[in-house]
């Protein structure tokens, strides 16, 4: 069990890392930073212009993975539980 | 070309098999919960009808006229997921505290439970929501026409309507949740996420490695403008639409439905913040591709947002234009059903709710009229509103492209973001605030957007659009302010968001926030801190339970609302019998009540029975001016205690000091009795002898004298040390320090000593330091220092050939006597006791000295500002070290 100066730690590490990926992908998915891929040529028959956006993309789906668990040890959700199954 | 007959069989096959589903789903979730139904992946997935027959159809579509453009749509949702902690999971948590039932029930409940601001978001949502279900409805009849010839699209567009609402009124309304959640629904929605996603991709890689060979093939001699679309792809439009999708998936009142309401657990967030940009990212991975294959195979001129489907065709691929077509169709009845549902929530909670309490408060009451009030407003409203959606489609003309259809409607519902986001991030928002930015910005958006999108035949005619009312083309409806040039979507998002947002931060600072709208605003701001969601401890009232009851039958129905009232008589600790209506009782019944009818409804239905009366303002802030009060005082006697504990603390340490020094007192005395009384005793008998004996020769006489005249010398001395003793102790002896060299003062006590040394057969050897020896002290007492050690080593020395050396050392700071002698030493644990007064060294027994001599020396050194110690050296001999300040 970590007691709550460790979770306070790691909570802010994570919520950091989870802004920076966040920053990071609207920084490079708008303008000026996603004009740099407007290259009239192709890597692997792929247009450069839709291989950065899908990299970019792919990029996020990766941190988000990557961050899913320790935001879900370290954020406050467990308690959060619905009561389910609530008859009619 | 298929046949009209297996489409519909098929169609209806599909139908039916998702109504199984539902069933069975909703039946065994009352038995018990379903496992799989709680997991994320269902979550996600029914979060994924997002991607409507918009993004089936009209995402190539968008692709083939503007090239990547489309991609925007699922970026901004990207974005929004992948920060999930920060927006949604409040939202979540909010939803789950409050009982939200949907987003005006969030903002109405969020200021005040205003049923005003509940009723103008419910307006907003159903105009917003009609293009976007006319959108769906084009779509399915488009597609139907491709598959099944030149049917005619009013027709077809009219049954698909009914047999949606049809759908969507038998599994959306056939009870009503607590939660307001439909466990079957969602399962349906989830088997159509992944057949849709399933078909797109089929329909993807055959077009890619079937018609093209492969990606290379496909982009090969493509044009640049094809990829990157004409003029500046990451320009102003880039960012409006990227903004318009992320404001999308959190405000468009189905997506609010599937995050919010129907979340179970908010940890499902943490996987769909990955698994829903997946989803995104798979749904879209052959939208290019299929969009430059289909420019390229297909006739000039076939509409572009059914390639999906015409390229199968066109190719002989029948089985895949089926699914292709059961693929746009899942899009499309997904969306509708969800969103009809939501909408038709938000209208029978928040529109027909109010009316009929009106009305009904002069009927008798009927247990579950409110519940059958509820279901059968809502059918109606579902049918109304794929009613309205069809009409738009008519009027509409069903001419355009479904991107641009889709985007009124996000700009539509983009109105609610400033008021969502600001109600549960800031807590200065206000009602008024709210409403007037409510106000402001879906005007701009129907004027701007909504009411152009007709093209002059609803409401602005062609000459307005083109001119501006009354020929002002300031006004112009695209141009406002003379703004010409900018893309009618940016144009509309800016004046509308952008006058929204402003109003709303401009008059919620100068409007003034009711009580229940601070309390609220308080709850959701900092829902993570506060435990419920009832600010129960801040309302009064009173209630007979007996209504109560019936209020909750009529809203509930009699089974639920018997189970619940059990449930509380039984928490109150009551065998039987209705529970007592406290102020606890009345907040729970609220909330439970919330989640059938929304706050606002339920906030007024229990207002009316309970006669419950918010606290007046004054009344709130002497409450927590006392509360402030209160915490003030007891800090105050905290800190007051905590210093009296410091003062208790420090008397206790004074007292237990006093203590030992009485003691030390006390044996003092009684030891300078015990000197004093061994000469005294020796002085009185030699005097009695002298004075009753007469027979005593002379020279008896003149010895017995002789040890009077010795004893009281003895007992001067004694009493000389023990003045000496006590004026150093207490500070009162003036020793008047001078700079003086200190092997002057050895040199002049080994000069004095030397008679003794001498006859003692004593060696004294010193060996003075080279460099710089002045010190600062009194010349006299350091020789009376230096005399009464040396004169103990010499008495106490036991060694066969005695010998005492002198050394002298120092440093910066203090300069240092050492006093060694080859004599018996002493033990480290004799130290304490060497300086005690009238202690003897244990070795000798010699009645010369009172045992003061060394705690006056070390008295007398400390009054020098120095010390006198005894040290030990490596192999264990101790010796005398008298520690001098240097001179300043």
């Amino acid at each position: 069990m970590k007691n709550n100066a460790d979770l306070q730690l790691s909570r802010r590490k994570v919520r950091g890392r989870s802004i920076a990926l966040l920053l990071t992908g609207v920084a490079f998915l708008m303008p000026p930073i996603a004009g740099i891929s407007l290259i009239d040529s192709d890597i692997g028959g792929m247009p450069v212009p839709m291989l950065y956006l899908f990299a970019i993309w792919a990029f996020l789906i990766v941190g988000a993975v990557a961050l899913a668990r320790p935001l879900r040890e370290t954020e406050d959700t467990r308690s959060a539980t619905r009561p389910t199954g609530a008859p009619d | 070309m298929l046949s009209i007959n297996i489409l519909l069989v098929v169609c209806l096959g599909y139908v039916a098999l998702l109504f199984a589903i539902a069933f069975v789903v909703d039946y065994r979730t009352r038995q018990k919960p379903i496992s799989w139904l709680h997991s994320p992946v269902v979550y996600t997935l029914s979060i994924s009808i997002y991607c409507t027959s918009w993004t089936f159809y009209g995402a190539v579509g968008s692709a083939a006229r503007n090239g990547l453009e489309f991609i925007t749509i699922y970026l901004g949702p990207t974005l929004v997921f992948v920060g999930w902690w920060w927006l949604l999971r409040k939202l979540v948590r909010i939803g789950r505290a409050h009982r939200i039932t949907s987003i005006a029930d969030l903002i109405s409940s969020r200021y005040g439970k205003s049923p005003t601001l509940a009723v103008l978001v419910t307006i907003i949502a159903v105009i917003a929501t009609t293009p976007y279900i006319a959108l769906q409805l084009q779509s399915v009849t488009r597609s139907y026409q491709v598959i099944a010839g030149e049917a005619d699209g009013t027709t077809a567009a009219f049954w698909i309507a009914a047999g949606m609402a049809l759908f969507t009124i038998l599994f959306g309304t056939r009870n009503l949740d607590a939660n307001e959640r439909h466990h079957g629904v969602v399962a349906a929605i989830a088997l159509e996420a992944i057949v849709k996603l399933v078909a797109l991709i089929a329909v993807g890689i055959f077009v890619t490695y079937g018609v093209a060979g492969g990606f290379r093939d496909v982009f090969a001699n493509v044009s640049p403008e094809a990829i990157r679309g004409v003029g500046d792809i990451f320009g102003p439009r880039w960012v409006t639409l990227t903004f318009l999708s992320a404001a999308a998936i959190i405000c468009l009142p189905r997506q609010f439905q599937v995050t919010v309401v129907e979340n179970i657990e908010e940890r499902h967030l943490s996987t769909a913040s990955w698994l829903f940009p997946l989803y995104m990212f798979g749904m879209t991975l052959f939208i290019m591709p299929i969009a430059i294959i289909g420019l390229k195979v297909m006739p000039e001129g076939a509409n572009p947002d059914l390639f999906v489907l015409s390229l199968p065709l066109a190719e002989g691929r029948q089985d895949l234009a089926l699914l292709a077509f059961l693929g746009g169709f899942s899009s499309a009845t997904s969306m509708v059903i969800v969103a009809a549902i939501a909408v038709s929530t938000m209208v029978s909670n928040h529109v027909v709710m109010p009316i009929a309490l009106r009305l009904m408060a002069y009927r008798n009451a009927v247990s579950g009229d409110v519940r059958n009030l509820l279901l059968i407003s809502r059918r109606i409203s579902i049918a109304a509103i794929l009613g309205l959606g069809f009409l738009y489609f008519e009027i509409n003309g069903g001419s355009d492209a479904l991107a641009a259809i889709g985007l009124i409607a996000f700009v539509g519902v983009a109105q609610f973001l400033p008021s969502l986001i600001g109600g549960i991030f800031w807590r200065g928002a206000t009602r008024t605030g709210a409403i007037s930015g409510l106000l402001v910005g879906s005007a701009l958006w129907a004027y701007t957007l909504f009411l152009p999108s007709f093209g002059g035949d609803f409401i602005l005619s062609v000459s307005v659009l083109n001119e501006g009312p009354w020929g002002i083309e300031f006004l112009r409806p695209q141009a406002l302010l003379g703004h010409t040039g900018l893309d009618p979507l940016v144009h509309a998002v800016v004046w509308s968001v952008g006058l929204n947002t402003l109003t709303f931060l401009v008059v919620s600072c100068l409007s003034v926030a009711g009580v229940l709208e601070r309390l609220q605003g308080a709850l959701f701001v900092d829902v993570y801190r506060s435990a419920g969601g009832a600010p129960s401890s801040f309302v009064t009232g009173m209630a007979d339970s007996e209504d109560l009851f019936v209020l909750a039958q009529r809203i509930l129905g009699d089974m639920p609302a018997r189970r619940l009232f059990d449930e509380l008589a039984h928490s109150q600790g009551l065998g039987s019998g209705l529970p007592h209506a406290t102020d606890t009782l009345i907040a729970r019944l609220e909330r439970e009540f919330a989640g059938s009818i929304g706050a606002a409804s339920a906030h007024a239905m229990v207002t009316r029975i309970a006669g419950r009366q918010t606290v007046g303002m004054t009344e709130l802030i002497d409450i927590a001016d006392e509360t402030q009060q209160l915490i003030e005082t007891s800090r105050q006697l905290e800190d007051k205690s905590a210093e009296l504990e410091l003062a208790a603390e420090q008397l206790r340490d004074v007292n237990r000091r006093l203590r030992a020094l009485d003691t030390q007192k006390d044996e003092f005395l009684s030891q300078v009795s015990h000197e004093l009384r061994t000469p005294m005793t020796s002085v009185r008998s030699f005097a009695e002898i002298l004075m009753n004996e007469d027979g005593i020769s002379d020279a008896e006489r003149e010895k017995f004298v002789s040890i009077i005249h010795d004893e009281t010398i003895r007992l001067t001395r004694l009493l000389d040390e023990i003045l000496d003793m006590s004026r150093l102790e207490a500070g009162t002896m003036d020793l008047k320090l001078a700079p003086m060299r200190a092997s002057d003062a050895v040199v002049a006590a080994i000069d004095t000593m030397s008679g003794i040394t001498r006859t003692a057969g004593v060696t004294v050897d010193f060996q003075p330091h080279p460099g710089d020896d002045r010190i600062s002290a009194n010349a006299d007492r350091v020789r009376q220092v230096l005399i009464n050690i040396l004169s103990n080593a010499v008495k106490y020395n036991t060694a066969d050939r005695p010998r005492i050396d002198l050394r002298t050392h120092g440093d910066k700071e203090a300069f240092y006597i050492d006093v060694i002698d080859n004599g018996g030493g002493v033990t480290r644990d004799d130290v304490d006791m060497f300086f005690e007064k009238f202690s003897r060294g244990g070795a000798a027994d010699n009645r010369d000295g009172a045992g003061l001599g060394l705690p006056i020396s070390r008295a007398i050194m400390r009054a020098m500002n120095g010390d006198l110690t005894v040290e030990f050296a490596p192999d264990n001999t101790s010796f005398f070290r008298l520690r001098f300040e240097r001179e300043s």
